[in-house]
């Protein structure tokens, strides 16, 4: 047995540099590693971020994998004692960080195909690595399709930067909400009204998707009805994590662990799992 | 494997002078007729005879409550702590020590866990063959019933102050000889050892599985729609003593405390179970096994199907605990496997 002086559960010490209201509930922060160096995360791989004395929780890394930077960025919604503690946080303040951890959307399967990304609600948080490696990295890519899918106005996130994204030529954007209010001109319904709407060859096209558990039932099934094989569909899904390390239990999903084997799972391995969707 | 006879009268100065650098824990017996590991000092009487230690020797490497990670929160600095203190466990079953063979597996696979490991590595164990079986065990058919690593010392008791010790590992050995030289066990010796064993695994198979535990896993495969499982999970509690008590049961939850200056703060872990209510439920009241039948079914399939899948072995290894702590008498692996062998046998 090999025995260490050194914990997997030690956080390493990181400092808040930025801190950007999304929305009511969601805020942006950017975070740099006092280590000087930088995260090596990879597109829909999450980190466990602690605020000491009050908790630590999973969050998916928001920001494009960048070697050349020591900065990182996760969009965190305030619903617990963790998210609720850390949107009191100011510029400067030390939080701890473990990670990154779990798999993660294959890149290079990504490379010279098209990609359609469908984001529910926060699922565009972890996307977001992918679609901005992408763009960076715009002439190795085909198409990129962005669908989002919000329950309501209020609730939408990154809307400059989707603003952005829509009008510039590097991405489709389509967006939706499932109930409008007045200040809402765009489309109404539910993100599987999206699917049809987008024109995709299916044996170039590869999915990312990632909403809330409801969102997968019927998108995953909509996306298989246009013809993409459930091999090329990555979905990432969220379960109770507490160590990340494989150890815990609690992200169980039959004899998976989602911290392990997923948050990032091909379709193909999870179809016939029965706690999966 | 080198063995010794060792004679009762000797083995109390062993645990005096093993008691100098190990805490001791001994098999004896305790209120209501059950038995339990309790420290061993000058008086306390060894249940050579116990049929099962009531509380899960788990407790040893994985105690119900531990300090990983404790903070200075103004300076907002972390830092580890590790606690391994030496113990020596005497009077292991061979159940047991599968259980602690399996929780060594899963702790050692992908990031080790290093609390746990050093605890381990600073626990000696001295298996023990047992002599009588739990009214509520069935570990003879499960394929725990013996076992060939996990030990340092491996004792039989041949005769009445006779004892055949199996070495299992060096530091083992070194302890055995500590005091002076011991007569290596003749051949005679040996043979009285294999007939105790022999014994006590026919007198295990009163209470059996039905078939070969080896065809569990992919009995499972199959009844994943069974009506059993919420016939059973009706009356289920979700009160968690099955998870408690079990061996092979070892999730936990992470939590923390800070002083009431808010100056140290403690992260800790502590036992969890996948029967708690609250095991799955996240923030937003999203419950990923909200129902009883998902959470009694998931904990069937671990021990049944999904450790085996990974560890090759199942994650019961019969020990009959769970049986005895169910009040509703609704945990029982090995009545839910026969039940299930035997509904699969009219279908097809
Ligand atoms: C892989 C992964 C990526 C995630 N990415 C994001 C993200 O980018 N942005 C975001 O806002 N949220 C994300 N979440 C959800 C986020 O982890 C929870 O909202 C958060 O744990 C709630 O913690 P709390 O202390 O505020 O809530 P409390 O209700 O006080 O929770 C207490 C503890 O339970 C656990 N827990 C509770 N809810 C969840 C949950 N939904 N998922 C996992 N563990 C939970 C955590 O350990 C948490 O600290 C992600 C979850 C997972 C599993
Ligand atoms: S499931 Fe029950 S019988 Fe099996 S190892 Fe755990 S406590 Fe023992
Ligand atoms: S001990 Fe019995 S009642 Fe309690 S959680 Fe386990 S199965 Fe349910
Ligand atoms: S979060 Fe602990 S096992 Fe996955």
């Amino acid at each position: 047995m090999k025995i260490k002086e050194f914990s997997a559960y030690l956080p390493r010490p990181a400092t808040l540099k930025v801190k950007k209201e999304l929305s009511e509930l969601v805020t942006l922060f950017e975070f740099e590693n006092d280590s000087g160096r930088p995260l090596m995360h990879k597109p829909g791989q999450f980190i466990m971020l602690s605020v000491y004395g009050v908790g630590e929780a999973p969050f998916s890394v928001s920001s494009a994998p960048i070697r050349e930077s020591n900065n990182f960025e996760l969009a965190v919604r305030k619903i617990g004692a963790v998210t609720g503690i850390m949107h009191d946080l100011k510029v400067g303040d030390k939080v701890g960080i473990r990670g990154p951890y779990g798999s993660f959307f294959p890149i290079q399967k990504f490379v010279g195909q098209d990609t359609l990304f469908i984001a529910g609600g926060l699922g565009y948080i972890p996307l977001r690595s992918l679609l901005h490696y992408q763009l960076k990295h715009r002439d190795e890519f085909g198409r990129i399709i962005l669908l989002v899918g919000t329950r309501n106005p209020k609730e939408r996130i990154f809307i400059d930067q989707l603003a952005e994204l829509a009008s510039g030529k590097d991405v489709e954007v389509l967006e939706t909400v499932d109930v409008p209010d007045e200040t809402w001109k765009g489309h109404c319904g539910v993100i599987t009204t999206l699917i049809p709407k987008v024109r995709i060859d299916p044996d170039k096209t590869n999915v990312a998707m990632v909403g809330p558990p409801i969102m997968y039932k019927f998108c995953l099934g909509e996306c298989l009805k246009i013809g993409i094989p459930s091999n090329r569909i990555y979905v990432s899904l969220e379960r109770k994590m507490k160590c990340g390390l494989g150890k815990c239990g609690h992200c169980q999903i039959n004899h998976l662990n989602a911290c392990i084997e997923g948050p990032v799972f091909q379709y193909n391995q999870i179809e016939s799992v029965e706690e999966a969707i | 494997m080198t063995a010794y006879t060792v004679y009762l009268e000797q083995l109390h100065a062993m645990l005096a002078a093993w008691s100098k650098e190990h805490q001791v824990y001994v098999p004896t017996a305790v209120e209501g007729g059950y038995f339990d590991f309790k420290p061993w000092r000058e008086g306390v009487e060894i249940a050579f005879d116990y049929d099962l230690a009531y509380n899960t020797l788990k407790r040893y490497f994985l105690p119900p409550k531990e300090d990983l990670v404790v903070f200075d929160l103004a300076a907002k600095t972390a830092e580890m702590v590790f606690d391994a203190p030496k113990q020596l466990l005497f009077g292991v079953h061979p159940y047991d020590i599968r259980g602690i063979n399996q929780l060594d597996q899963i702790m050692e696979t992908g990031a080790p866990d290093q609390y746990y490991l050093h605890r381990r590595d600073a626990t000696v164990v001295f298996g023990l063959t047992p002599m009588r079986v739990a009214e509520t065990a069935f570990w003879s058919s499960m394929g725990a019933g013996e076992v060939d690593r996990g030990f340092d010392l491996f004792w039989t008791k041949t005769g009445p102050s006779t004892f055949l010790v199996e070495v299992g590992s060096m530091r083992g050995e070194k302890m055995l000889l500590a005091a002076g030289e011991l007569t290596p066990a003749s051949a005679g010796a040996r043979e009285a050892a294999r007939k105790a064993h022999l014994k006590i695994m026919e007198m295990g198979r009163s209470n059996a599985l039905n078939f070969d535990w080896k065809q569990v896993p992919r009995l499972l495969d199959k009844c994943w729609n069974s009506p059993l499982w919420q016939k059973k999970a009706e009356l289920c509690l979700a009160c968690g003593s099955c998870n408690l008590v079990c061996p092979t049961c070892y999730c936990f939850d992470i939590r923390e405390e800070a002083d009431e200056l808010l100056q140290k703060g403690v992260r800790f872990r502590e036992w969890d179970g996948c029967m708690l209510t609250s095991f799955a439920l996240v923030a937003g009241e999203h419950n990923f096994r909200a129902k009883a039948l998902e959470r009694y079914r998931h904990r069937y399939m671990r021990k049944g199907k999904y450790i085996y899948d990974r560890y090759g072995e199942l994650g019961c290894i019969g020990c009959g605990r769970c049986v005895r702590a169910c009040t509703t008498n609704i945990a029982n692996p090995r009545e839910v496997f026969n039940t299930l062998w035997e509904a699969s046998q009219h279908e097809d």
